[in-house]
């Protein structure tokens, strides 16, 4: 479709630019300086009302740039979820300067129209683009904190990881071109068909699986999470643990089950001849859980253990990549869907904590439920579910991994491993209620009230692990809708 | 297939041979016993180093640089629009005039934080252990 003509299925993108642009003007002028909070927000909002009437639909735009497909729309409305909420709670966190909210608001749309970009792009120079796109602003945001150390030691070391990662997957990316004579993934897929060297093919695809799993922080590039999470603000650390991953799965996803299967579709189940990746991501899988909890284990900030717990998550997902099935697919989906609301009410949990009693330790949090008993019931529900323990959402989002794990009868060591984490994943999770409950404070307790909208942040995001456990029906339905992308 | 790849190998080739000849070379020929004083000075065309090149430049030239930069590859983009101009058309002439204004955004954004100032007027030093420090240009 010509570029014109592409504009009017564009319109979601379209409004997230216009935003960006106006809030960064806005900032300038003294006294629109307050408008552009709400701005940003009513972006997201209108940006959403467009994206859900155009659902559905199917189109390749910009002379075959990105596409819009129900794959990617499934994607974006988690994006615009996790962007809308993060920008909502970030007004009420206490460590960032307000003085540059509207930085922040600004560099917070720009990765999100980055992310929109990374689910539907359908060609090697839009991937790189848009995978830069989300990167640089996260740089930035994680060093918001300007007099902070720990915030621009994240910044740094992000940057450093980022670029070294995004470089080597631009030199696979070059190479793939370089073989196959054009940056079209769908004209890349019918020419790797034809190629009967499986090495000119394994070192490509190993590097741009380099660019990717170090935005999904799969092990062995893993080693900025922690870091980044520790030192960065909280919202954004539960951003980067939720949005920019799913973005990593999206573009995973399309590109893997594109190029590297026989079939050259999301309906494929066998990988391109002679090219064994499935064991590889098998592997690198059962490495990232076992690391991400072992280290887990070990913690005692609970921003960090989070850290390590969100990379441990990472692996449950990419055990159901290494099935190659549409189903896999679904199970992805539904578990990155539920891992949002867990892993974002766990973060503003820690923002409370943060806010109010200054805890960044475990032991911070000692007898915490007898000063917020409410918030303490919802937190401990969200941390069962990110053990995935039953009465919870977590439990169907492994149980749909599981499920496909065993219908393919392939990877049963793989299935053998990931209890045993799940195991170990229930040791630092209960620390964390361990010390809420059962640790007893000497003297008299204060309640301590959440600020309204932190409150029910943390009460919406964490009633959806017992929604979903009982009635997920609809969702499976809408992500078996969603399983539907754009080929040519 | 693998033969296409014949020239890389050769490059690879060459390369090692045109770092590796003249390393052996001077490893041959030049004169062992000559060693510190003056060889160890670093080279500037003759003459003698003036103090450390090991000095902190002012981050002010930092900023504007990148400022710079951005307008310069602004102009990269430009060049070759004008060229095809012409054939392109009125859609091209507002592609681009839409390019520069989010540009223009950027460089208003600049402006008026004071980035492009020289001498900051008005800078603040947040919370942390800055907080009690003061810019020269304030006079409260």
């Amino acid at each position: 479709m010509s570029n014109l003509s592409s504009l009017s299925f564009y319109i979601p993108e379209l409004i997230i630019i216009i935003a960006i642009l106006l809030v960064i003007v806005l900032d300038v002028i003294p006294v629109c300086k307050k408008y552009t909070f709400p701005l940003s927000l009513g972006a997201i909002l209108l940006a959403s009302v467009f994206l859900w009437q155009s659902y559905g639909e199917s189109h390749g735009l910009f002379m075959g740039m990105i596409s819009i497909d129900p794959f990617s729309h499934f994607f974006k409305m988690i994006f615009l979820l996790s962007t809308f909420s993060i920008i909502l709670i970030s007004r009420y966190e206490k460590q960032l300067d307000s003085n540059y909210s509207a930085e922040y608001n600004a560099l917070l749309l720009i990765v999100l129209l980055g992310m929109f970009l990374m689910s539907s792009s359908i060609n090697l120079i839009m991937i790189y683009l848009s995978i830069e796109l989300v990167s640089i602003p996260s740089y930035i945001l994680a060093g918001m904190l300007k007099n902070d150390k720990e915030s621009n030691e994240a910044s740094l070391k992000y940057v450093i990881f980022g670029s070294f990662a995004s470089g080597l997957m631009l030199f696979g990316l070059s190479i793939l071109y370089g073989i196959t004579g054009s940056t079209d993934i769908g004209v890349v897929t019918a020419a790797l068909q034809a190629i009967e060297y499986p090495l000119s093919i394994y070192f490509p695809l190993i590097l741009i699986l380099v660019g990717f799993g170090y935005k999904i922080s799969m092990v062995p590039f893993h080693f900025w999470t922690p870091d980044v999470y520790e030192g960065a603000p909280t919202p954004i650390t539960a951003f980067l643990s939720v949005a920019p991953k799913a973005a990593g799965f999206a573009i995973l996803i399309r590109v893997f089950y594109t190029m590297f299967t026989l079939e050259g579709s999301v309906s494929a189940t066998l990988p391109l001849t002679n090219i064994n990746w499935p064991t590889l991501i098998a592997v690198a899988s059962a490495v990232t859980m076992t690391l991400g909890n072992l280290l887990a284990v070990q913690q005692e900030d609970v921003k960090r253990l989070l850290a390590y717990s969100t990379i441990s998550h990472v692996g449950f997902m990419l055990m159901a990549f290494a099935i190659i099935s549409p189903d896999a697919v679904r199970a992805i989906m539904l578990y990155l869907f539920i891992y949002l609301f867990m892993n974002l009410s766990a973060f503003y949990m820690a923002i409370f904590a943060s806010n109010k009693l200054n805890a960044h330790h475990i032991n911070d949090w000692d007898g915490l439920s007898r000063k917020n008993p409410v918030l303490c019931a919802f937190m401990a529900l969200t941390l069962i579910s990110l053990t995935g323990l039953p009465p919870t959402a977590g439990f169907v989002g492994k149980f749909y991994i599981f499920a496909e794990l065993f219908k393919h009868q392939q990877f049963y060591w793989l299935a053998v491993v990931a209890i045993l984490n799940s195991v170990v994943s229930l040791y630092y999770y209960f620390k964390i209620i361990k010390s809420m409950y059962l640790v007893d404070v000497e003297g008299e307790v204060n309640k301590i009230e959440a600020h309204p909208v932190v409150n029910w942040s943390i009460i919406l995001f964490s009633a959806q692990n017992i929604l979903f456990f009982i009635y997920w029906e609809p969702l499976i339905g809408f992500i078996e809708k969603s399983i539907n992308l754009w080929s040519g | 297939m693998y033969q296409d790849f014949l020239p890389i190998i050769i490059f690879i080739v060459l390369a090692a041979v045109l770092i590796g000849v003249p390393l052996g070379l001077q490893h041959l020929l030049s004169p062992r016993k000559n060693k510190g004083g003056d060889k160890l000075i670093s080279y500037e065309c003759g003459e003698l180093p003036e103090g450390s090149a090991w000095v902190k430049f002012n981050i002010r030239f930092y900023v504007i640089a990148l400022v710079f930069l951005i307008f310069d590859v602004e102009i990269v983009f430009l060049f070759p629009w004008a060229v095809v101009f012409q054939d392109l058309g009125l859609l091209a002439f507002i592609e681009a005039f839409i390019f520069v204004l989010i540009l223009l955004v950027g460089y208003v954004y600049v402006w008026a934080k004071g980035d492009l100032d020289w001498v900051k007027m008005n800078v603040r030093y947040g919370k942390g252990r800055y907080a009690n420090l003061q810019s020269k240009g304030e006079t409260s």
